[in-house]
């Protein structure tokens, strides 16, 4: 591996924050619960790429074996969550995050 | 002036992204997007200085690329009325992304995001995507459910997530030159060693009459001097090692995971299984059934009349 600027390693971190912040953004302005777990997918691809740049630069293979381990949370995240999202659409009909609001009781 | 070009840029993207949020056609939406993706180019390049930063003139130019593609295909992705689109566009930000992987020398990781992601997970989605689709309303056909087409607080929302950006561009254009630039490959080697199979045979093919094993000192058998890395056998023969021999991204990950995590991986492991039967659990459906129900779903016909039991 060769030698990796800092300036560099910026720019693949701005790329990471811009797609953590739109998934953030994703997350709270979407009412579709499905598209809601999406947002939280594209979070975790902008930490993916953090981890992978800067364990590049650090000449650290750590990063890459976080990016394994976002994969497996990822995977069991969208297994669960879209099983529950499955339980509540057959007793509602309906994907809208604001119908479920008397959860919150 | 320098100082606020940064946060300029965030604000313009986060104006954007505020606009291609609300209710708008869609040739409009796309221009949004272009101006989003241009807003967080020009955030990349303020950043970033030049394209010589990445070592190669082309090296920089597939960077832009790719991460143009990632930002134009996540602000879609959010800003999309059909969720079906909307989980396609993540299938281009997973490859976006991949491509960025790729370029940071981690091979292994980008093809495993895209099989994982969008071969696996995204396929996940799409079947409840399916499962869960809406019955289009007779009276206003191809248009989207209203919790589809209406943003909630998309101004608080934008004001939130651009707050964050602004903070992590501030540290990351403060910070990122202060970090120590660690370039010994050392740990490379040391993994070789351990691989002595792989190893006798990458200096089999250099040096076929080298007389292995070579000398341990300090414990590690390679040794480090002026030229590089180098063994001594026992005779005394020196042999410099090339780079080529060096063990592969894959290698190294694969060392890494189960040399430094040996239980995380276990934990991973235990994680997956439990999502598998959580989700086997949580979709099952009980049918209650009568025994009238079950006896003509068995038999294929009512036998009630027939003198079966009350």
């Amino acid at each position: 591996m060769s030698s990796f600027a800092p300036s560099a390693l910026a720019g693949y971190l701005i790329v990471s924050g811009l797609l953590l912040t739109i998934g953030l953004v994703g997350f709270l302005v979407r009412r579709n619960l499905i598209v809601m777990f999406l947002c939280t997918e594209l979070m975790f691809q902008g930490a993916a790429i953090a981890f992978v740049a800067v364990g590049r630069y650090l000449f650290d293979y750590s990063g890459q074996v976080m990016v394994i381990f976002i994969l497996t949370v990822a995977a069991a995240e969208a297994a669960l969550a879209l099983a529950l999202v499955v339980l509540l659409h057959r007793q509602k009909e309906t994907l809208d995050a604001d119908a479920y609001v008397e959860l919150q009781e | 002036m320098d100082l606020f070009l940064p946060y300029i840029a965030c604000v313009t993207l986060a104006l954007t992204v505020f606009a291609a949020l609300r209710p708008s056609p869609p040739s409009l939406q796309i221009a949004m997007v272009a101006i989003g993706a241009a807003a967080g180019g020009w955030l990349i390049g303020i950043v970033t200085g030049s394209l010589s930063a990445f070592g190669d003139v082309s090296h920089g130019i597939f960077f832009i690329i790719f991460s143009l593609c990632a930002i134009a295909a996540a602000i879609r992705m959010i800003t999309h009325q059909r969720p079906v689109y909307c989980a396609l566009h993540f299938v281009l930000v997973v490859i976006a992304s991949a491509g960025l992987l790729l370029m940071l020398e981690a091979e292994f990781m980008a093809f495993a995001l895209v099989i994982v992601y969008a071969g696996a997970i995204l396929i996940t989605y799409m079947f409840v995507l399916m499962l869960a689709n809406q019955a289009e309303n007779p009276d206003e056909p191809y248009t989207q459910a209203t919790y589809d087409r209406v943003p909630r607080e998309p101004a608080a929302a934008v004001a939130v997530g651009f707050l964050l950006l602004c903070l992590i561009t501030g540290t990351v254009t403060g910070g990122t030159s202060a970090l120590p630039q660690q370039s010994d490959t050392n740990a490379q080697w040391f993994v070789l060693e351990k691989l002595s199979t792989q190893f006798e045979h990458a200096v089999f093919e250099v040096a076929p009459e080298f007389a292995w094993p070579p000398v341990s000192e300090n414990k590690h058998i390679v040794q480090f001097g002026m030229d590089g890395a180098f063994i001594v056998s026992q005779k005394g023969e020196v042999l410099l090692l090339d780079k080529s021999m060096l063990p592969t991204n894959t290698q190294m990950v694969g060392w890494s995971l189960v040399n430094d995590f040996p239980v995380t991986i276990e934990l991973a492991g235990v994680i997956l299984l439990m999502a598998m039967f959580g989700a086997a659990v949580l979709a099952r459906r009980a049918i209650e059934l009568s025994e009238r129900e079950k006896r003509i779903a068995i038999l294929g016909q009512d036998t009630e009349e027939a003198g079966g039991d009350t």
